[in-house]
């Protein structure tokens, strides 16, 4: 089957190759859970992820400050754990929040979304608005690509560095 | 009424807020910056928004995200604590035409106050003693000359919007005075985009003493007897106490009749203090008020018996207000600020705070946001911890505070508690003889007897 004087012109195919793909690591997610497993590590061909689930937290008692940043990922929420590992690996590029305000997805309630999942986008285009201070700002693509992930619900309020988007770069 | 109130301000004031309004049973919104994620203000406020990067002029200094963290939340008022926003006579502006409540003095007043000269002028106006200086402020150093001549040196320059000792100088020869005037001008403009100064005869061995006021709705201003607050570096203070082991009751009467007189006079409302040099013949001068609560302010409220933020916000609220018992001094208090920083080279000592006991007891307050595993981030003021010691007389409150000082750990960090002790124990202190110079000369001798 393998002829050597047949080079692969393109990178073989894994089921777990370098360049892990979005559905791949759904079904990892999906293990874990599956599972019951609460982290799961996985290093292939200099690609390294790491994911973690929320372990059942303990009965709340008084007044417990969460441990500090530096007290490790493992005390960093499952939900934020598991994007990371998808951003990371995906190398999606995040679009956050400029300011603090209300998130519309279309320039006035009549108007379909400025964009959806799956959408290609260009440097510059308008992805949605955000209303502070009862001004309109539009809040643009600062790469071409892929729209992977809209976060944002929409007339909701969002908070400086929130994410909104996630776009996979054209390469 | 307030439901709601948007604490625009992080650390140990922010959480105070926000103590003292679920008492009142009022929301907290609390902001804040990256930086401050893990902070405990925002982990007890009933809510929470980012408003920035770790930068404050980019967060906490951010208006226009404060007040869309405001429309977001449906917060109806602001409470800017001290620092940041809370001077700022355009913000609390602001605040009211958003149609929010603004916890703190009308805009004209805090207006009035940021402008040190004019303060000064309105204050000699309305009855307060200044000392004899500039009547306007000064752009030309010729001017300055002649001002100092007609004076006297030493004479003090300092910045019209000042504040913490910057485009501050104290000259002694007109020569000095020529070499100073174009750098305090340079700081000034830097630290305040306004490189006005005025000039002030220099006092020296005097006392910083302020008077707190509160004032109504309803023009009624109470003032309360003094807090000593001579113990500083670098015009940063460190140890304050109530009362003033210098000042004599009829000294006190005296500061209190006429700051409450001055401040009736321009309308004051809300929490203000009253700053005074005071000389050696127990001559006071007014310096400036600042229009805010300010750091030092439990001192006070732990010798009258009240909540002063609480007041603060009923006031605001419109309420018709009054403190429950009659105001009477009891006993002696004294604070002392807990910085993250060298207590020998004074270098801010930011980071992990690995292990944390903090004293308590009898007689013992705490206001700090720290914990144990915080990180005190490196962008902002150094204040980790506020210890306020109460007891019945000066001497057992001084053995007091030693004795929680000496009970605080703080592991990860350095603080100036080895200084503070240092400070409690030195014999001047002790005796109640100590001026604005105190800490110079501790530190200059300390420095001195190393070398040896």
């Amino acid at each position: 089957m393998n002829d050597k004087n047949k080079q692969p012109a393109v990178p073989e195919e894994s089921a777990i190759s370098g360049k892990i793909d979005y559905d791949e690591l759904r079904k990892l997610i999906g293990l874990l859970e599956e599972k019951g497993l609460s982290v799961f590590e996985l290093e292939i061909e200099g690609l390294k992820i790491k994911i973690g689930r929320n372990a059942p937290q303990p009965a709340p008692s008084a007044i417990v400050p969460p441990a500090g940043p530096s007290a490790g990922p493992e005390a960093e929420a499952a939900a934020a754990a598991i994007a990371l590992a998808i951003d990371v690996a995906k190398g999606h590029h995040m679009i956050t929040s400029p300011m603090v305000g209300m998130f519309y997805r279309a320039s006035d309630p009549a108007s379909s979304p400025l964009v959806d999942i799956g959408d290609i986008v260009k440097k510059g285009q308008t992805l949605c608005i955000i209303e502070a201070m009862k001004l309109m700002n539009e809040i643009e693509a600062d790469v071409d690509g892929t729209v992977v992930e809209i976060y944002g619900e929409n007339a909701q309020p969002v908070e400086y560095g929130q994410k909104l988007f996630a776009i996979l770069p054209l390469s | 009424m307030i439901s709601k109130i948007l604490i625009a301000n992080r650390g140990e004031i922010a959480l105070r807020i926000v103590h003292s309004a679920r008492e009142l049973g009022i929301k907290t919104v609390a902001v804040y910056s990256e930086a401050d994620r893990q902070s405990l203000h925002v982990l007890l406020a009933d809510e929470k928004v980012c408003i920035g990067p770790a930068k404050a002029s980019e967060s906490y200094l951010n208006v226009a995200n404060i007040l869309s963290a405001v429309d977001i939340t449906r917060a109806d008022a602001i409470h800017p604590g001290y620092g940041f926003l809370a001077e700022n006579a355009k913000f609390a502006e602001m605040c009211q035409t958003h149609g929010l409540i603004f916890i703190g003095p009308p805009p004209a007043i805090i207006r009035l106050m940021g402008d040190k000269n004019k303060a000064r002028q309105t204050m000699k106006k309305a009855g307060l003693p200044i000392l004899p200086g500039s009547d306007t402020v000064i752009d030309d150093f010729a001017v300055a000359k002649k001002i100092a001549a007609k004076i006297g040196f030493p004479v003090i320059i300092k910045a019209a919007a000042g504040g913490g000792g910057k485009g501050m100088r104290i000259c002694r020869s007109s020569s000095q005075l020529e070499d100073q005037f174009p750098i305090a001008q340079g700081e000034a403009k830097a630290a305040f985009n306004d490189p006005s100064l005025y000039i002030e005869k220099y006092v020296s061995g005097a006392r910083h003493i302020e008077i707190q006021v509160i004032g109504d709705s309803k023009g009624k201003v109470t003032a309360f007897g003094e807090r000593e607050c001579s113990v500083q570096r670098k015009y940063q203070k460190l140890i304050e106490e109530t009362p003033s082991p210098f000042i004599d009751e009829k000294t006190r009467r005296k500061m209190m009749k006429e700051v409450e007189d001055a401040a009736s006079e321009v309308g004051y409302q809300s929490l203000g203090t009253f700053e005074f040099l005071v000389d050696e013949n127990r001559k006071f001068y007014f310096m400036e008020a600042n229009a805010r609560v300010q750091v030092e302010h439990p001192i006070t409220e732990i010798v009258y018996g009240i909540n002063l933020i609480k007041a603060q916000i009923r006031i605001a609220s419109g309420e018709k207000f009054g403190f429950p018992f009659e105001l009477v001094m009891r006993g002696h208090a004294i604070e002392c600020r807990i910085n993250a920083e060298d207590p020998t080279t004074f270098v801010p000592s930011p980071g992990k705070i690995d292990f944390l006991v903090l004293p308590g007891g009898e007689g013992i307050r705490v206001d700090s946001a720290a914990y144990g595993g915080w990180v005190v981030p490196p962008d902002y003021d150094s204040l980790v911890a506020k210890i306020i010691a109460y007891a019945p007389n000066r001497d057992l409150a001084i053995r007091k505070m030693r004795a929680a000082l000496e009970a605080t750990t703080i592991v990860g960090i350095k603080t100036n508690i080895p200084l503070l002790l240092e400070v409690l124990s030195h014999t001047d202190f002790l005796a109640g003889q100590y001026n604005t110079q105190f800490m110079d000369g501790h530190i200059a001798a300390k420095a001195a007897e190393e070398t040896l």
